[in-house]
C-alpha cells in the first residue's frame, strides 16, 4: 500500500464534508449570480444583467459608504479596544481571579442570544419616553425624548457590533499575552523600562500574529455579517445603516430575489478576498510565518 | 486492503447518498388502522398565536371523520398541524423551500397577498369551487376580491378584521366635547361630516392644552395600515386586469404630504414614530398619552397583554372608520384576511377542500373571532350568539362594508418598501415629499421595471 493511500482515505470525508458545505454553495451562489431566480425558484440565466442593476440602484453609492464606515469603525473598536481591555486584564490587573472575572463580563454580550442582546440595546434606545436613556436624559437634563436610531442610526450598530467584536479580540489578545514568558518582562524591569516601551518592545511584537489574525478574522465578519443591524434597525431609517451583506440578505430572502441577492452577495465575496490580501501584505504575512513569534 | 477500505467507502457513500435522497422524498401520507380504514395524513401549517386556527382545523378533521365514517368510506383523516411563529419573510421562506423538498403542508395558512406568488409559482391550487360552496355562500361579497387573482380563487377564507381609528375618549370629554359629541364621532365620520384634516385639528388642539403628549400615532413599521392612508388619499395600487402594479404619483404626493403634515408642520406625531418598539407604542395609548390611533381590532388584545382591563379599554376607547380626506367623502379601513391555500403537490386536494369547508362553519368562525379579536369571514359567524354578544366585536363589523385590501401581485413587497422608505424620510425631515417621491420612483423603476404603471 502507497503511503499516502491511507491518510487521503482518512480526510476524504471530511474533505467531502468541505465541499458539501462550503465549495458548492460558494459555485451554486456563483451560477445563481446570473440566473434571475425568484420565488418560482426557476433557473433562468440572464447574463449579467443583475450586475447592471446592482450599479444601476439608486442606493449603490450609499450603501457602498456605509459599509465603509461600519466596517472601517466597527474594526477599530474590535483591534485596538479589544486590545486596551486584553492589556488591562492580562497585564495591569495584577491578580489571575479579577482579570479572570474581567474578562468574563466583557463575555456576556458574545454569550448572550443575539437576539436578547440586541432586544437590550433596543430599549436602551428606545426613541419613547419609556427608553432607558430617554429616562436618564429626562431624569439628568429634561430633555425632550431623543429619537436615538433615527438621528445616529451608524453610531448605534457601531457600537453594539464594536462591544460584541473586541470580547473576541479580547481572548485572543489575552492569551497571548499570558503566554509572553515572565522573565522577559521581569528583564525590562531591571532594566527600568517604561510601561510604553513594555507595551511597544515586549508586547507588541509579542502579539503581531494574534493582531492579524484578530483583523482579518474580524474584516471578514464584518463584511458578511449583518444580523444585529438587521436586529436594531433593520438597515434604516430608509438606508442610513444599510450594508452590503444585509442588502444582499434583503433583495434575497425579504423580496425573494434570490439571483439578484446572489449577485450582491459574490462581490463581496471578491471584495471579501481582495481585502484580505491586502492585510495579509500590510502585516508582512510571508515574512511572518518564516519568523519566530518572539522577536 | 485497499480492496477493504474501497468498499467501506462505497458502502458509506451509498448510506450518505440514500439520506440524502431519503430527505428529498415526500412524506408517506397513507396507512392502515386498526379498523382496516385507510388513514390519510393531512398536514396543516398555521401563523401567529392564534391557536383556535389549529383547534378549528381539529375540530373540523374529527368531523370529516365522522361524515366519512357515516358515508362508509373507509378512509379516516388524520389531521398534523403546526403553528410557525416568526417573521412572514421567515414564513414563506420555510414554504418555498419544504415545497422545493416536497415536505411541505398541504394547506398552508397565510396573508392573503401571497396567493399572487404562490399561484405565480405553482405552489397552489386554484379553488373556485369554493365561492359555489354552501359552506361559503354567505361570505361577506368584498371579501372574495382579497383571494381572487388572474380571474381565480386561490385561498379559503379564515378569518379577517379592520383597521379603525382608536380615540380617547376621556381625551376629548376634557377637550369639551359633550357625551353625545364623543358617542357620535363613528356616525359623522361615516357621513364624511369629520375629515382627516379635522382629526388632525383636535389632535392638535388636545396637544396644545397639554391633554396629551401626542395626537396621531400610526404603526411604527413597515405595514399595510400605510397603503390604507395612500388608498384614502384616492391612490390606486393595482390593475388587475394587466396585473400590474401602479404607482398613482398625485396621491402618493398627497400622502407623503400628509405625513409631513403630522410630524414637522403641525408636530401631532413623533418624528421617530418609525424607531419606535410596539410595547411602547402601546402603551402611549394605555395611558392615554396619545389621542387618536391608526390600529387594528386586534390591538384590544395586545392592549390587555400589556395589563389593561377590557372594561377600562371599552369605557375610554371608541373605534371609527378612517375618516374622509374631504367633507362628503367616503371613509374607509383596510382588512387583510388570512387564508388557507392548499399545496398543488397535495396527493388528496378532495379531502382538503372538504376540511376547508368545514373549518368554515359559523361556530368556529365565532370562537376565533372572540377569543382572538378577529371578524367572522361570513354573516352566519356574526349571527352566533357567542359573537353578539361581544360588545366590540359587534359595533365593528359594519366596518366590512368599507373595507379595502392590499393588491393580489407578487412583487408588491418591493413597491411597499419604497413607499415606506419615502414616509420615513419625509418624517424624519430627510426629505419633502416632492423629494421623496422622486426618489421613490426611481427605486421602484430600478426594482419593478417593466412590472408597474407610472401615473
Amino acid at each position: 500500500m502507497k503511503k499516502w493511500v491511507l491518510p487521503y482515505l482518512m480526510l476524504t470525508p471530511f474533505l467531502l464534508l468541505v465541499l458539501l458545505f462550503f465549495v458548492t454553495p460558494v459555485v451554486i451562489t456563483t451560477i445563481m449570480a446570473f440566473t434571475n431566480m425568484d420565488y418560482s425558484m426557476e433557473w433562468n440565466f440572464i447574463g449579467l444583467q443583475n450586475f447592471e442593476k446592482i450599479v444601476s440602484d439608486p442606493n449603490f453609492s450609499q450603501i457602498v459608504f456605509n459599509t465603509f464606515i461600519y466596517v472601517g469603525f466597527t474594526l477599530l473598536i474590535n483591534v485596538f479596544f479589544a486590545l486596551l481591555l486584553a492589556l488591562l486584564s492580562s497585564y495591569y490587573i495584577p491578580f489571575e481571579q479579577s482579570g479572570l472575572f474581567f474578562r468574563a463580563l466583557w463575555m456576556l454580550p458574545r454569550i448572550t442570544p443575539p437576539v436578547v442582546y440586541v432586544l437590550l440595546w433596543l430599549w436602551i434606545f428606545d426613541a419613547s419616553e419609556y427608553g432607558l436613556l430617554n429616562t436618564l436624559t429626562s431624569f439628568f437634563f429634561s430633555n425632550d425624548p431623543i429619537a436615538w436610531l433615527i438621528d445616529h442610526p451608524m453610531t448605534a450598530i457601531i457600537l453594539v457590533n464594536g462591544m460584541v467584536g473586541a470580547s473576541f479580540g479580547m481572548i485572543i489578545f489575552s492569551s497571548a499575552i499570558q503566554s509572553i514568558p515572565r522573565d522577559l518582562f521581569k528583564a525590562a524591569q531591571v532594566d527600568g523600562a517604561s510601561e510604553w516601551s513594555v507595551f511597544k518592545d515586549i508586547i507588541l511584537p509579542s502579539i503581531k500574529w494574534p493582531i492579524m489574525f484578530v483583523t482579518v478574522w474580524q474584516l471578514l465578519s464584518l463584511l458578511t455579517s449583518y444580523e444585529y443591524i438587521l436586529l436594531l434597525t433593520d438597515g434604516g431609517p430608509v438606508f442610513e445603516s444599510e450594508v452590503w451583506p444585509l442588502y444582499s440578505y434583503h433583495k434575497a430572502f425579504k423580496n425573494l430575489e434570490f439571483g439578484y441577492g446572489s449577485a450582491l452577495s459574490l462581490i463581496l465575496v471578491i471584495i471579501a478576498i481582495l481585502l484580505t490580501g491586502v492585510l495579509l501584505k500590510l502585516f508582512k504575512f510571508n515574512r511572518m510565518i518564516q519568523s519566530s513569534r518572539i522577536e | 486492503m485497499i480492496d477493504m477500505f474501497r468498499r467501506r467507502f462505497i458502502s458509506v457513500m451509498v448510506i450518505l447518498l440514500l439520506i440524502i435522497s431519503g430527505c428529498n422524498n415526500r412524506q408517506e401520507t397513507s396507512s392502515t388502522n386498526e379498523a382496516g380504514d385507510q388513514v390519510i395524513t393531512i398536514r396543516a401549517q398555521t401563523f401567529g398565536d392564534e391557536q383556535t386556527r389549529i383547534q378549528n382545523l381539529e375540530e373540523a378533521a374529527k368531523e370529516l371523520n365522522e361524515q366519512l365514517k357515516a358515508e362508509n368510506k373507509k378512509i379516516q383523516v388524520k389531521l398534523e398541524t403546526s403553528s410557525f411563529d416568526g417573521s412572514w419573510e421567515e414564513y414563506r421562506r420555510q414554504f418555498i423551500l419544504a415545497f422545493k423538498s416536497k415536505n411541505e403542508p398541504d394547506i398552508f395558512l397565510t396573508g392573503h397577498e401571497d396567493i399572487a406568488w404562490l399561484a405565480k409559482g405553482d405552489y397552489i391550487l386554484p379553488l373556485d369551487e369554493l365561492k359555489d360552496s354552501e359552506a361559503y355562500r354567505d361570505v361577506y361579497p368584498t371579501l372574495w376580491e382579497s383571494v381572487t387573482w388572474n380571474g381565480h380563487i386561490w385561498g379559503a377564507l379564515q378569518d379577517t378584521e379592520a383597521r379603525p381609528i382608536f380615540y380617547r375618549k376621556d381625551v376629548l370629554k376634557q377637550l369639551g366635547w359633550t357625551d353625545e359629541e364623543i358617542e357620535s364621532l363613528p356616525e359623522k365620520v361615516k357621513n364624511g361630516e369629520f375629515t382627516v384634516d379635522d382629526m388632525t385639528r383636535v389632535a392638535k388642539e388636545a396637544i396644545d392644552q397639554g391633554l396629551v403628549q401626542w395626537g396621531i400615532l400610526h404603526r411604527p413599521v413597515n405595514g399595510p395600515e400605510f397603503h390604507m392612508i395612500a388608498k384614502n388619499f384616492g391612490a390606486q395600487l393595482y390593475d388587475p386586469k394587466e396585473d400590474k402594479l401602479v404607482f398613482d404619483k398625485e396621491a402618493i404626493l398627497e400622502s407623503l404630504r400628509y405625513f409631513e403634515s403630522l410630524t414637522q408642520k403641525e408636530k401631532v406625531t413623533p418624528e421617530s414614530m418609525t424607531s419606535m418598539e410596539w410595547k411602547n407604542v402601546h402603551q402611549m395609548m394605555i395611558d392615554g398619552k396619545a389621542l387618536f390611533w391608526y390600529g387594528g381590532i386586534w390591538n384590544i388584545f395586545n392592549y390587555m397583554d400589556q395589563g389593561a382591563e377590557f372594561d377600562y379599554l371599552m369605557e375610554n376607547f371608541g373605534f371609527t372608520l378612517v375618516p374622509a380626506t374631504e367633507k362628503g367623502g367616503t371613509p374607509m379601513t383596510l382588512s387583510h384576511p388570512i387564508v388557507h391555500t392548499v399545496s398543488s403537490q397535495t396527493v388528496h386536494p378532495d379531502l382538503v377542500i372538504r376540511l376547508l369547508e368545514l373549518v368554515a362553519k359559523p361556530e368556529y368562525q365565532a370562537k376565533h373571532s372572540v377569543e382572538t379579536f378577529h371578524l367572522p369571514i361570513h354573516e352566519r359567524g356574526s349571527e352566533v350568539e357567542q359573537f353578539k354578544n361581544d360588545e366590540f366585536l359587534s359595533q365593528i363589523t359594519y366596518m366590512l362594508d368599507y373595507t379595502t385590501f392590499l393588491p393580489n401581485h407578487a412583487d408588491f413587497n418591493k413597491y411597499g418598501d419604497a413607499y415606506f422608505n419615502a414616509i420615513q424620510s419625509v418624517e424624519i425631515g430627510k426629505k419633502t415629499p416632492e423629494e421623496a417621491l422622486k426618489d421613490m420612483e426611481v427605486q421602484i423603476q430600478n426594482d419593478l421595471g417593466d412590472t408597474i404603471i407610472i401615473k
